[in-house]
């Protein structure tokens, strides 16, 4: 493991071996990259170019407006404001339950603390799709069916859960001392929440809402589920119509799939850590 | 700390809408799949009890076989060869290779791409006509392979589920994370001793992540193949003739049709079928069936 080892010349075995790991590491890279590169190089060809030469050849001249139809005829725009505003509002929401609701569970023993906590972690058990019936109803019922506060509600309330939890960890690492010296100094139980605990577990609330925010990005199942207006459907949804708006642009639809690609990369490139910290915290998922 | 009576009220205030969401969209929604997977209704008018009925009915439908079927063959494969795969990736990007930061970002980029994202461009990747899989075929004389890949009754499933197969940022990130923990004086001494990179893998990584992120990995994968339905949705509908359905489709479709009986029994029905998953797996990892707690996996490493 140690980076200062030695390593004697590789010979017999153990070259096979080297050998293997790197075929191994290029075929994994080249099997995620490659199909992103063709939909991207696809996307810049003309359907001419597309449909009569090999798959593989580079476009000849990029077809930039192959974007601007993407955007202008499936209402892109749209539809990428709404995943942003669903998005947003659900993780400003969300972060904030989950945040009071941590506090509570890590500074306090209380009667039915236990129990509350189990209740949260079991919620991040639940298969979510095995519940889409009751959702549908309940956000019928709410007379929230094509609207954005359905979306918005229906998003916040799924990722309470995996919210809390994530907070709650950090909040846990906070010593107890730094509360019960301002609790002596006079400090009230809003004044500790809002002046220590919360600005001390800014990383863990920065984690939950980038993980949150990119569950609601990619959300398809529900969204397709409650809303059936045009005008409210996110990008996911929106992509499930690329394919019948562009029956045969094909290059168009690419450019739409990278448009709706794009924003998740660009996330993921800026927001690396706190995402992996997210998605593999919830690996007690299990 | 213990709330002071002043504190009693606020922390109720504070737990309060935490606990409201709990309520309204965990525990009332399987309370309600319960309840509703015994009716026969179509959500509007009166319910009608029917027992058990409609699990039965479940059982003898050929396309809820077929959809359970797919479920469990997914399962087993994303937990029996996508893991392994992983495990083998995080055993090798754990030695810190040239790159290895590269890499990792890289391996991980599926997960962050949202599903039907992914699922649009696989379908053009499959498609017979001007797909690139096709492409690659002929392109190394392989042409008389070529074959429409979703639209074939005999490819259509194992196209539907290979492609995800060899997506192992995830797993392999989780059980990094937990190899970066092991003691290194392990692999010093087995160096010391001759040990190959190989007999070390084998002998010291593996036996020390089993009952930890590989145990959380095999699990969390087979019930991630129970749930699956962008994948699906997207490339094939569940056709050609119902061949590629899974039981989250088949549940959105009685949901579409308004049999919200039957869409619930589907919904009680797998959440039975992933709680024996998971006691299955946990059993079979540590032998005797007593409960391990999986360890958390650990904050990504740097």
């Amino acid at each position: 493991m140690s980076e200062t080892r030695l390593r004697p010349p590789l010979r017999g075995k153990e070259l096979v071996l080297a050998i293997l790991r790197w075929i191994l590491i290029i075929f994994f890279a080249v099997y995620t990259l490659f199909p992103l590169l063709w939909l991207l190089s696809s996307s810049l060809k003309t359907n001419f170019e597309f449909l009569t030469k090999s798959p593989f050849a580079l476009p000849a001249v990029p077809q930039w407006q192959n974007y601007t139809n993407a955007l202008s005829v499936a209402g892109l725009g749209r539809m990428l404001l709404n995943s942003v505003i669903v998005g947003l509002v659900a993780t400003l929401v969300n972060v904030i339950i989950a945040s009071m609701g941590a506090y509570c569970i890590s500074r306090f023993r209380f009667r039915g603390r236990e129990s509350i906590y189990t209740l949260f972690t079991a919620g991040i058990l639940v298969p979510l799709s095995a519940l889409m019936v009751p959702y549908f109803v309940i956000i019928n019922k709410l007379g929230l069916y094509n609207t954005y506060g359905g979306m918005i509600l229906l998003y916040c309330a799924i990722g309470i859960p995996m919210s809390t939890f994530l907070i709650r960890g950090l909040m846990d690492s906070i010593p107890m001392e730094l509360e019960e010296a301002a609790y002596i100094d006079g400090c009230g139980f809003y004044g500790r929440f809002f002046h220590i605990i919360l600005p001390l577990s800014r990383t863990g609330i920065v984690t939950a809402a980038t993980f949150q925010f990119l569950t609601c990005w990619n959300e398809f199942i529900f969204a397709n589920l409650i809303v059936s207006s045009e005008k409210l459907r996110t990008i996911q949804v929106g992509i499930r119509y690329f394919t019948n708006q562009f029956s045969t642009d094909y290059v168009s639809m690419y450019a739409a799939i990278v448009i709706s690609i794009v924003p998740s990369i660009i996330g993921y490139v800026l927001f690396q850590e706190q995402i992996i910290a997210g998605m593999t915290s919830g690996a007690v998922k299990g | 700390m213990k709330p002071t009576s002043s504190d009693r009220r606020a922390l109720a205030a504070f737990m309060a809408p935490a606990i409201a969401v709990m309520v309204i969209f965990f525990i009332i929604p399987i309370l309600y799949v319960l309840v509703v997977s015994c009716l026969k209704w179509n959500g509007i008018s009166a319910p009608q009890v029917v027992g058990l009925e409609n699990f039965v009915k479940l059982l003898k439908n050929s396309t809820f076989q077929r959809s359970l079927k797919n479920n469990i063959i997914w399962a087993l494969v994303a937990g029996f060869i996508q893991v392994p795969l992983a495990m083998v990736m995080a055993i090798i990007l754990s030695r810190k290779p040239k790159g290895w930061k590269f890499f990792r970002t890289v391996y991980f980029f599926p997960q962050v791409i949202s599903g039907i994202a992914l699922a649009t461009l696989w379908r053009a990747i499959y498609n017979a006509e001007h797909g690139m899989l096709n492409g690659l075929l002929s392109a190394i004389g392989l042409g008389s392979l070529t074959t429409d890949w979703l639209g074939n009754s005999g490819t259509a499933f194992p196209a539907v589920l290979i492609y995800w197969v060899f997506y192992v940022g995830y797993y392999m990130v989780i059980m990094m994370a937990d190899i970066t923990t092991i003691d290194t004086s392990y692999y010093e001494a087995a160096t010391i001793d001759g040990a190959t990179d190989f007999q070390q893998a084998i002998y010291i990584t593996i036996p020390l992540i089993k009952k930890t992120s590989l145990l959380t990995c095999v699990t969390l994968a087979s019930v991630m193949g129970l749930r699956q339905f962008e994948q699906v949705y997207m490339l094939t509908n569940g056709g050609p003739n119902h061949r590629t359905s899974t039981m989250v489709l088949y549940m959105y479709e009685r949901l579409q049709s308004e049999s919200y009986g039957l869409a619930s029994a589907t919904a009680v029905i797998l959440i039975i079928v992933g709680v024996i998953f998971i006691i299955t797996i946990r059993t079979l990892f540590n032998g005797r069936g007593e409960t391990v707690k999986p360890k958390k996996a650990r904050r990504a490493v740097k």
